[in-house]
């Protein structure tokens, strides 16, 4: 597993964040119960990450653009900090990109932000969206705000802490080895096509695509995780309420569902916000790393973290293939305890203080 | 709805035929009209089809929608007669109003169309009350109305969401986004400019799908209308779409990127879409759909014909239509 630090030059640190406002908008707010992350919501994140970069030192930041509205409100935020004469945010710089207002916008803004030389990224969305940067960012590491749908790779974190941690990751030399960690992603070989997922390839019988998002469980037939957990929701959730895998452990799992009136077992998994599903189960197991793996349909469509993207016909034979340490996400509560344990946000005096009771004394 | 399709072959076919219809019927009146022989304004709707068709194969006659100024592929996916149409364009007395209201007033009643409407974002009360009627008369119908990005700024779309959801009507709200209000892009003119999230605000979910593709577009109305019918209140469907004409015939498009509504057409073609997803699948045959495109030319090139031949209305029906008998 790697976990080395970024490759920091001597020039200060930039971080980038992207905010695509396109994510949370799918039928899952119809068909199921999913929350809106509005956009004044998200631009408030935004200005709470800049809050926290700002506070450890971060001077400057590359934000993607977008037309949707969360720039308008980060605007406002800023230049009302600047007329208060503040100094809480660095310096906000946005992309030169044009803006298609699709996800498409996210790849794009990631590859931009690598080749300006960027020391992480921070990514707002969901499952989709977070798939959609590490397509495009390399080397760089990523840290996640959860606003998506289906969220089982971001977690829900205060940005303002995001934005604290990922400045000290990037800042302090000696956090390399506490604060990256190696993530597992699956990708899928189709037709000479080459498409990523970080939780989940699920694939169905539908030769459509449609509204994208996955709700008809009477056409799922193969679903491969890179991690299982057994509390979160969407389709990984279904491996891990059979056979939980960590996000460290260097193998997936392969499940395989049975349609028919009488499956081997029944499970129930809530596969959307509100929805819980009785599934019919094959059979599961391991997926190993570096192994392709044939996908058992002939024909069907495959979905990518939770989103119907391809449709596949006889001939296409499709396969999947766990590779393990592929991409690197920071550690933000590693961070935040090794700040602590240094006194990294304690002021000038305070290696001078201790602790008035002692644990012992106080025994 | 079969495991791997959500329509079977006659309602593809059907799909097809639609969205053919109104490609047709759009780009026959784009020459007829700047030859100048089509009084007063239109404004086209090539390149939407989609959107009209895949939300309107879930309704029937009993829903009542309330179209736009650019209404003719609203009309024709809800089964308006496209003689009586063309008739109307032209201004002749066999037009669906007897040639008095033209392209931006065409109605069928009988069909549940209530009107194309020259005032932007006005269709959406009026909506609303053929959804209340539906809830008091209980026979299962819903309203719709139909909006584009720009006339979704208007107070009046904006109290109709609140009003239906007041109401709990049985109700969606089409937001048809192609990105520009008459000449105004909407990254310009619309503060948040996902209606999504306009519409949580009084309270109504929605979801943002892509306009060009059928099946997306197909496969959402279908859950937003039932959610209506089921008196799960209202919702809103955005079809994220590209136009390919101007806002009106003549307009010179000079707020378009150069190139614009070329790349359009090549690579954002709902038909050509449409025609790919279901050759590929090997559900329908290309032959099939090239028939339908020979006849779908000739149903057009007749009603051109038929509209050319009829007469204008006379002085006489200066007074008919104008006031209701109770």
């Amino acid at each position: 597993m790697r976990a080395r630090g970024p490759a920091v030059s001597t020039a200060k640190p930039v971080v980038g964040i992207i905010a695509n406002p396109v994510s949370a908008r799918d039928i899952r707010r119809i068909v199921a119960y999913a929350g809106n992350m509005q956009i004044t919501d998200r631009a408030n994140i935004v200005l709470r990450l800049l809050a926290g970069l700002g506070a450890v030192g971060i001077e400057r930041v590359l934000v993607m653009p977008e037309n949707s509205g969360i720039r308008q409100h980060v605007v406002r935020g800023l230049e009302r900090s600047g007329n208060l004469g503040e100094a809480r945010f660095p310096k906000v710089e946005y992309l030169d990109m044009a803006v298609t207002t699709s996800t498409g916008d996210s790849v794009a803004a990631a590859r931009r932000m690598r080749e300006a030389g960027v020391a992480a990224i921070i990514v707002l969305g969901g499952d989709g969206t977070h798939r959609a940067v590490v397509s495009a960012c390399g080397d760089i590491p990523i840290a996640g705000v959860s606003t998506g749908t289906n969220n089982a790779f971001p977690r829900f974190q205060e940005p303002t802490t995001v934005g604290m941690a990922v400045g000290l990751a990037v800042t302090d030399p000696e956090l390399g080895e506490v604060a990256f960690r190696g993530n597992k992603l699956l990708e899928v070989e189709v037709a000479g096509r080459r498409e990523i997922a970080l939780v989940d390839v699920a694939v169905v019988a539908e030769r459509y695509i449609g509204a994208r998002a996955l709700w008809h469980t009477r056409n799922f037939q193969e679903l491969f995780v890179t991690f299982a957990e057994a509390e979160v929701i969407g389709m990984s959730v279904i491996a891990g309420l059979l056979d939980p895998v960590d996000r460290a452990t260097p193998e997936g799992r392969h499940v395989r569902f049975d349609n028919s009136d009488d499956p081997a077992c029944r499970l129930r998994a809530p596969i959307a916000p509100g929805v819980v599903e009785t599934i019919g189960i094959e059979s599961w197991g391991a997926l190993l790393p570096d192994t392709p793996c044939p996908v058992g349909p002939e024909q069907g469509s495959i979905a990518f973290d939770g989103e119907r993207e391809l449709s596949f016909s006889t001939g296409d034979h499709p396969t999947v293939t766990l590779r393990t340490d592929a991409f690197r996400t920071i550690d933000v509560s590693a961070c935040m305890h090794y700040g602590a344990r240094k006194r990294l946000l304690h002021g000038e005096r305070a290696e001078h203080i201790t602790p008035a009771t002692q644990p012992e004394d106080s025994a | 709805m079969n495991d791997v399709f959500p329509l079977g072959k006659e309602d593809l076919l059907k799909a097809y035929r639609t969205m053919k219809t109104i490609r047709e019927f759009e780009e026959r009146l784009h020459v007829d009209f700047g030859r100048g022989d089509i009084p007063g304004f239109v404004h086209l709707y090539a390149g939407e089809e989609a959107a009209a068709t895949g939300i309107m194969m879930h309704l029937n006659d009993k829903d009542r929608i309330a179209s736009t100024h650019r209404g003719h592929g609203h009309c024709i996916a809800k089964g308006v007669d496209i003689n009586a149409m063309m008739g109307e364009i032209y201004g002749k007395s066999t037009g669906a109003c007897h040639g008095k209201g033209g392209s931006m007033h065409i109605a069928d009643l009988s069909k549940g169309m209530m009107g194309a409407n020259g005032i932007l974002g006005a269709g959406s009360p009026l909506a609303c009350g053929a959804a209340l009627a539906a809830q008091k008369l209980g026979h299962g119908g819903i309203g719709m109305s139909f909006t584009g990005d720009g006339a979704s700024n208007q107070g009046t779309f904006l109290e109709s969401l609140n009003l239906a959801a007041i109401w709990n009507l049985p109700m969606v709200f089409v937001v048809e986004n192609n990105g520009y209000a008459e000449s105004t892009s909407v990254d310009y003119a619309t503060a948040v400019d996902s209606y999504v999230d306009r519409a949580a605000g009084f309270g109504v979910p929605g979801v943002t799908v892509d306009g060009t593709d059928f099946f997306a577009v197909h496969e959402a109305a279908g859950e937003v209308i039932r959610r209506a019918r089921e008196g799960g209140g209202p919702s809103l469907l955005e079809c994220k779409m590209i136009r390919f004409f101007g806002h009106f015939e003549g307009d010179a498009q000079t707020y378009r990127a150069e190139g614009e509504t070329e790349d359009n057409r090549s690579n954002r073609d709902c038909l050509k879409q449409f025609r790919a997803r279901v050759t590929e699948a090997g559900v329908i045959d290309a032959g099939a759909l090239d028939a339908i495109d020979g006849e779908v030319m000739a149903a057009i090139d007749n009603a051109v014909e038929q509209a050319i031949a009829a007469p204008l209305p006379g002085a006489a029906d200066l007074t008919t239509d104008v006031y209701v008998s109770y």
